[in-house]
């Protein structure tokens, strides 16, 4: 589903974002992207959303070659690619079902899909009483779940994570992860970047560590580890 | 699509809303544009009309001396037909010369009836192929010996030959300078009007960066978060546009009688069928403003 062969990115003349990167992800696998600030792993996510282009290497996500892809395709390789965010991203002048909605709104969805999907998806994640709530009115954990309702709402097949409990406190965080690995159990591959070391010990799931932009580790079944 | 245009247009009609001050500059600004494009066109049709009409009145009048040999003014006549750049030679007789005159000055008989005899010599009328061609007509004729033996003053030959000597160079290069001077006023104008309308686009995407945001990151299309701003120019420019003709409407109707009846001698006049030509044009000229003005505002502030 994902695939990066021998990824280098550098932004300026100083060392490179990332180097040597290599990594297959399998349709449905769950992985954690863990390491420190600045060791790559937001270079990592913008790579797979073709935000940003590698300086050097072959990506392929969800069957496409990023490096080759053409510029106005990108919004249709976004559409199957769910993000989600530490700072949520959310409008603040709408309302959690219109926050989602405008997902589906924005790509030509008509009106019966999402009178029947966004109902739906939030009342996956658990606000189905929210529906008319703005962001403002929402506690952090709530906003968040919002927002993977939207990353969601399109069903895309993978699902990326930059931090998305970086603002949460830990009770409110295991909830989300919670949610991420429902989402995962759809057959959704999820990709999720922290250095929430408490969550990704306790999920136990696939562990890719970065530092210093280069691949130090890539575990199934992993930890957080000691000397990361 | 159908809710995707619903969609737009409401987008475009909010933003207008939203940066109304930004907007409204924008809309004075190609309005005026608008009106001076309008002008300088209905000012150049009006000026061509003009033209067109002092060059079919140029003709070239021959004088013939009172008593002169009808077969010499015949064979005279006969010569200037023959002439290449001759369209038809018309003979006037001393009076068909007066009736003439009195018909022209028809306001005041006086003048005729002080007259103790007709002063009026008979003429022979040259119309022209083309009137541009008029001074080597008169000059053929001004040579030729036929013309000298029937001429009205033999001794002073270019009395006895009249046309609107240079009349029509002066009005030409008075037209030319005013269609320059339009031209550089348009131009600037159109300029003003464009970096108008990139900065109220500007805004505009800047009051929506967040929203534009999202709407990539969720995949919608370029063209479906450049349409909004796209609209928005061209709603800024239709209602300049309507501005500008309602102006020029008003123009037409208030402004070109009173000229007519100021310079009575000149032919003014503006029909229905060239303002309706002359709006066709400006709401085309505008919606082409408000088009590049937004796209240019587009690819400079909206990376996509």
């Amino acid at each position: 589903m994902i695939s990066l062969q021998g990824i280098e990115k550098c932004y300026g003349a100083d060392r490179p974002a990332l180097a040597d990167v290599n990594v297959e992800i399998g349709q449905g696998e769950f992985v954690f992207l863990v390491g420190h600030s600045g060791s790559g792993k937001s270079t990592f996510i913008k790579l797979l959303q073709r935000e940003i282009y590698p300086t050097s290497g072959v990506i392929v996500v969800a069957g496409q070659n990023l490096v080759k892809l053409k510029n106005w395709k990108i919004p249709y390789l976004r559409r199957n690619i769910g993000c989600v965010f530490q700072d949520f991203k959310l409008l603040p002048n709408k309302t959690a079902y219109e926050n989602v909605a405008f997902a589906l709104e924005v790509i030509g969805r008509s009106k019966h899909v999402i009178r029947t999907q966004v109902p739906e998806v939030l009342r996956l994640v658990g606000l189905e009483d929210k529906l008319q709530s703005y962001p403002g009115e929402l506690s952090g954990g709530e906003q968040q779940r919002v927002s993977i309702a939207r990353a969601f709402v399109n069903r895309p097949p993978i699902l990326l994570a930059d931090e998305p409990t970086g603002n949460l406190d830990p009770a409110t965080s295991l909830g989300i992860m919670s949610l991420f690995n429902r989402i995962n159990k759809t057959g959704t591959t999820v990709l999720v970047a922290t250095h929430d070391r408490e969550m990704v010990d306790s999920m136990r799931k696939r562990v890719i560590a970065l530092e210093g932009g280069r691949i130090i580790r890539d575990q199934s079944r992993g930890v957080y580890g000691h000397g990361d | 699509m159908a809710i995707n245009v619903g969609y737009f247009v409401k987008e475009a009609v909010t933003n207008f809303h939203r940066n109304w001050v930004m907007s409204l500059g924008a809309v004075i600004t190609i309005y005026l544009s608008l009106l001076l494009v309008g002008v300088s066109l209905a000012v150049g049709s009006i000026m061509g009309d003009i033209i067109r009409d002092f060059e079919e009145r140029v003709s070239i009048q021959v004088f013939i001396k009172d008593g002169a040999a009808t077969e010499d003014v015949k064979a005279l006549q006969a010569f200037i037909s023959g002439q290449e750049l001759v369209k038809s030679v018309g003979y006037t007789s001393k009076e068909e010369a007066v009736e003439k005159f009195r018909e022209q000055w028809a306001a005041s008989p006086e003048i005729l009836e002080q007259l103790p005899h007709n002063p009026l010599p008979a003429s022979l009328d040259v119309e022209l192929v083309d009137t541009r061609q008029v001074e080597t007509v008169a000059d053929t004729i001004k040579a030729s010996e036929l013309f000298l033996s029937v001429a009205e003053r033999p001794e002073e030959p270019e009395r006895s030959v009249s046309f609107g000597e240079g009349m029509i160079e002066r009005l030409f290069a008075f037209t030319g300078m005013m269609r320059i001077a339009s031209t550089v006023f348009i131009v600037l104008l159109t300029a003003v009007s464009l970096i108008f309308i990139n900065n109220t686009i500007r805004l505009a995407i800047y009051a929506r960066r967040k929203e534009i945001g999202i709407m990539r990151l969720v995949g919608a299309s370029n063209w479906f978060i450049r349409t909004p701003f796209l609209l928005e120019g061209v709603l800024q420019s239709i209602i300049g546009a309507a501005l500008a003709i309602a102006t020029l409407t008003a123009m037409k109707f208030l402004l070109i009688p009173q000229l007519g009846d100021m310079l009575r001698f000149l032919p003014i006049a503006f029909s229905t069928a060239a303002m309706v030509q002359l709006s066709l044009i400006v709401v085309v000229a505008g919606i082409v403003i408000g088009l590049l003005g937004s796209g240019l505002a587009l690819r400079r502030y909206l990376k996509i």
